[in-house]
């Protein structure tokens, strides 16, 4: 960028060289003339006021939502409200909960409270079904390991019947361990890395200083989140600087290692500064997942999307933005992230030109992005932006076409988040009656299925059925597990009352007495005299 | 993934249906669509490299929605701006006044972005001079009021569109060099015998 192009201009004098601060010390162009030191205060506060800055925002965005939703739910609840908060309360009650099921099974003291455990059961069962069957949709393209992992989810999360290894293996990769991350992933990658780096001079420098970074990381896992941005970074800026002045790389070359290095490092942090427990990032993902379920009833028209789904290549795009919008939620390097985003960007210009026969503007796009963004719902949006913000290259971020699709993005879920009546053209009354579910029949979800999401009602019934399958199976196992408790507890009995306890004194005997196989052994050995 | 490098990003701003996007159409493209989507036409990101002098720069044009309704968020697209090029119509007078509201956001929260006001749609007031409703003079005040640039475009005709970017792309090129003037100073090619005064030197 514009530093790159003010290397070239190397005619300055003296008084040029110094550091722009005057502090006495020499400058230096990379650093827009300031010397380290200054260079270094600038950088920091000009970084301390963006992140104070977008902090505000985000801050001022969330308290006119609260209050926007003080007023339209004050008085009425919503049901699938409330199966939400059971969720949300599922999810931070994680770790406790995990003790508590797995003792229920066996203390009979806790089966009071097992009516009602089952029942919010069913009900974040519900809520995970309407999940996956997005997910199912979404990913069919997506690899094993993110199967895997929803696999996972359906029996530690829902269930938690799990074993108990792997539970507190669930548990562990929650909380910051930089140590549990060598999946088969992470290995690859690491393969790719220094197959990569093989064919470049500073590949061994620049692997060491790599695999140095992610290791000292492993010793800031109590920092937060802004800290741990700004460690990465420095290190990117660090590294990026001595590749282009001690490598002496092309921009384009030193970009292309910068690619590479990012993947690596950010494969090998991901678990532990995606979504920081010192954040409040799920909550806010919490908050916008609600709010985009209680909008379900936002129409293409009202938004003023300009895309026809009843052409079959529109509507077949349409799909494959929403496909492309929740498959980033399973990618780890933030630059995959936004490829994601601008894959998903490149189907919706797509759909409207298809829709209109002319190539798309901004005016058309960003209703279209909110419009996908309503229908997908995607999984963990919040701490996929913030993750993206904090951790992505910051060249890509601010000025390259993937950065705009990705500031498009914020700017679609700020509007969702502040969206309100006459942002849809509609009377305050409407809007309200709406978002209360006071539209007579229209919150029902079948209505839901139906107007906004493009996935067969077979699919979904077959999931409940199968869900419920699951659920009789469980309790069945649960009266089992019972059964076999009290079974164990009758023959013990039993045995006891059969051979009731008696010491009896044992007569000394030779220790090997008891060894049947004596018979076996070869005879002692004879001494025996050799003539010498 | 696209490749392309780019070294400033450029805003467009402007209310709904003033141009901007048949202004980023006709300079990349050298076309001017007409239909019924005149509006409309254009791709939202673009990536343009420019010759100046004996560099290259590539900006990266950015569309944004006009719509009032998204009007809250525009912060989030302009922030990081080298340039933002705030257009309004010629013909309709409200769009400037809007455009005014552009320029003091930008001012208040991104003082390091330049400004250049654009009145788009100068084919219709020179063919009919009553159409023109607002002045250019009052204009060239505003402007030299914010200390911005001023330009009147048509992208129909293609008038001074190439003149309005090269002017940007100029700009940045010598905002991004005035670190360094050329003119003046001592060159430190090795074969000089200023060579000495390196930073390792001191």
């Amino acid at each position: 960028m514009s530093q790159r192009s003010e290397r070239r201009g190397i005619h300055v004098d003296q008084s040029e060289l110094l550091c722009k601060k005057g502090c006495g010390y020499y400058g230096n162009a990379a650093w827009q003339g300031l010397c380290s030191k200054c260079w270094r205060e600038e950088y920091q506060r000009a970084r301390q006021k963006q992140i104070q800055e977008d902090w505000e925002l985000a801050e001022k965005l969330q308290r006119e939502e609260d209050a926007a939703y003080a007023s339209s739910h004050g008085s009425q609840s919503q049901p699938s409200l409330t199966a939400f908060s059971k969720f949300e309360e599922k999810k931070t009650n994680e770790k406790t909960r995990k003790v508590t099921t797995v003792k229920k099974f066996f203390s009979p003291s806790s089966r009071s409270t097992t009516k009602k455990e089952k029942e919010r059961d069913e009900e974040r069962e519900k809520e995970r079904e309407r999940e996956r069957g997005e997910k199912v949709q979404g990913r069919r393209e997506s690899h094993g390991e993110t199967l895997l992992r929803d696999l996972k989810g359906i029996f530690t999360h829902s269930w938690e019947i799990g074993s108990p290894t792997e539970e507190s293996h669930e548990a562990k990769s929650h909380s910051p361990s930089f140590v549990h991350q060598s999946s088969v992933e992470t290995d690859q990658v690491s393969r790719e890395f220094v197959d990569f780096l093989k064919s470049l001079k500073p590949g061994r420098e620049i692997h060491k200083q790599s695999r140095a970074f992610v290791e000292s990381m492993g010793n800031k896992k109590d920092l937060g989140a802004d800290e741990l941005s700004e460690c990465v970074q420095d290190f990117y800026q660090n590294m990026s600087d001595r590749l282009l002045t001690h490598f002496k790389g092309s921009s384009e070359k030193v970009e292309r290692v910068m690619d590479q290095v990012e993947k690596y490092i950010m494969t090998r942090l991901y678990k532990s500064v995606f979504c920081p427990e010192t954040t409040d990032d799920e909550k806010k993902d919490l908050t916008t997942q609600h709010r985009i379920r209680a909008l379900h009833w936002v129409t293409i028209q009202m938004l003023c999307v300009p895309v026809d789904e009843e052409i079959p290549e529109a509507a077949d795009s349409v799909v494959k933005a929403i496909t492309d919008i929740i498959e980033m939620d399973s990618k780890r390097v933030p630059r995959d992230k936004l490829a994601c985003i601008t894959s998903c960007s490149k189907h919706i210009f797509n759909a409207i030109k298809v829709t209109k026969k002319e190539p798309a503007s901004a005016d058309d796009f960003l209703p279209t992005l909110i419009y996908i963004v309503l229908k997908a719902n995607p999984p963990r949006l919040q701490s996929n932006i913030q993750y993206i913000t904090r951790f992505c290259n910051p060249s890509r971020l601010m000025s390259g076409e993937d950065g705009y699709y990705f500031t498009n993005l914020c700017c679609a879920v700020a509007f969702i988040e502040k969206l309100d009546a006459h942002s849809l053209n509609l009377s305050v009354e409407d809007f309200e009656r709406h978002m209360c579910g006071g539209g007579g029949g229209d919150v029902s979800p079948r209505r839901r299925s139906e107007s906004l999401s493009p996935w067969p009602l077979e699919l979904l019934s077959a999931l409940q059925e199968r869900q419920q399958q699951v659920l009789e199976e469980a309790r069945d196992l649960q009266a089992e597990l019972q059964r076999w408790q009290e079974g164990v507890a009758r023959e013990v009995q039993d045995i006891l009352d059969k051979y009731p306890l008696e010491i009896k004194r044992h007569a000394a005997h030779a220790i090997d007495s008891e060894n049947d196989e004596n018979d076996r052994l070869p005879p002692p050995l004879q001494p025996q005299v050799f003539a010498g | 993934m696209t490749a392309m490098r780019v070294d400033a990003k450029v805003v467009m701003l402007g209310k709904e249906s003033v141009g901007k996007t048949s202004l980023v159409e006709r300079y990349v493209h050298h076309r001017f669509l007409v239909g019924p989507y005149q509006n409309t036409i254009g791709a939202a990101f673009v990536a343009k490299s420019i010759n100046v002098g004996d560099k290259v720069i590539t900006l990266g044009i950015w569309d944004t929605a006009g719509s009032e309704r998204y009007e809250a968020m525009s912060r989030i697209y302009y922030r990081g701006a080298r340039a933002a090029i705030v257009c309004y119509d010629l013909t309709d007078n409200s769009s400037f006044q809007r455009a005014r509201f552009w320029v003091k956001e930008l001012q208040t929260f991104e003082e390091h972005c330049k400004i250049y006001l654009c009145g788009t749609k100068n084919d219709l007031v020179e063919g009919d001079r009553s159409a023109r409703q607002v002045d250019f003079h009052d204009v060239q005040d505003f402007v030299e009021e914010i200390g911005a640039q001023h330009i009147e475009t048509s992208s129909k005709t293609g008038n001074n569109v190439d003149a309005l970017f090269m002017k940007v792309a100029e700009d940045f090129s010598n905002s991004a060099f005035e670190l360094l003037p050329e003119e003046k100073g001592v060159n430190l090619d090795p074969k000089k015998n200023s060579y000495l005064y390196t930073c390792c030197h001191h």
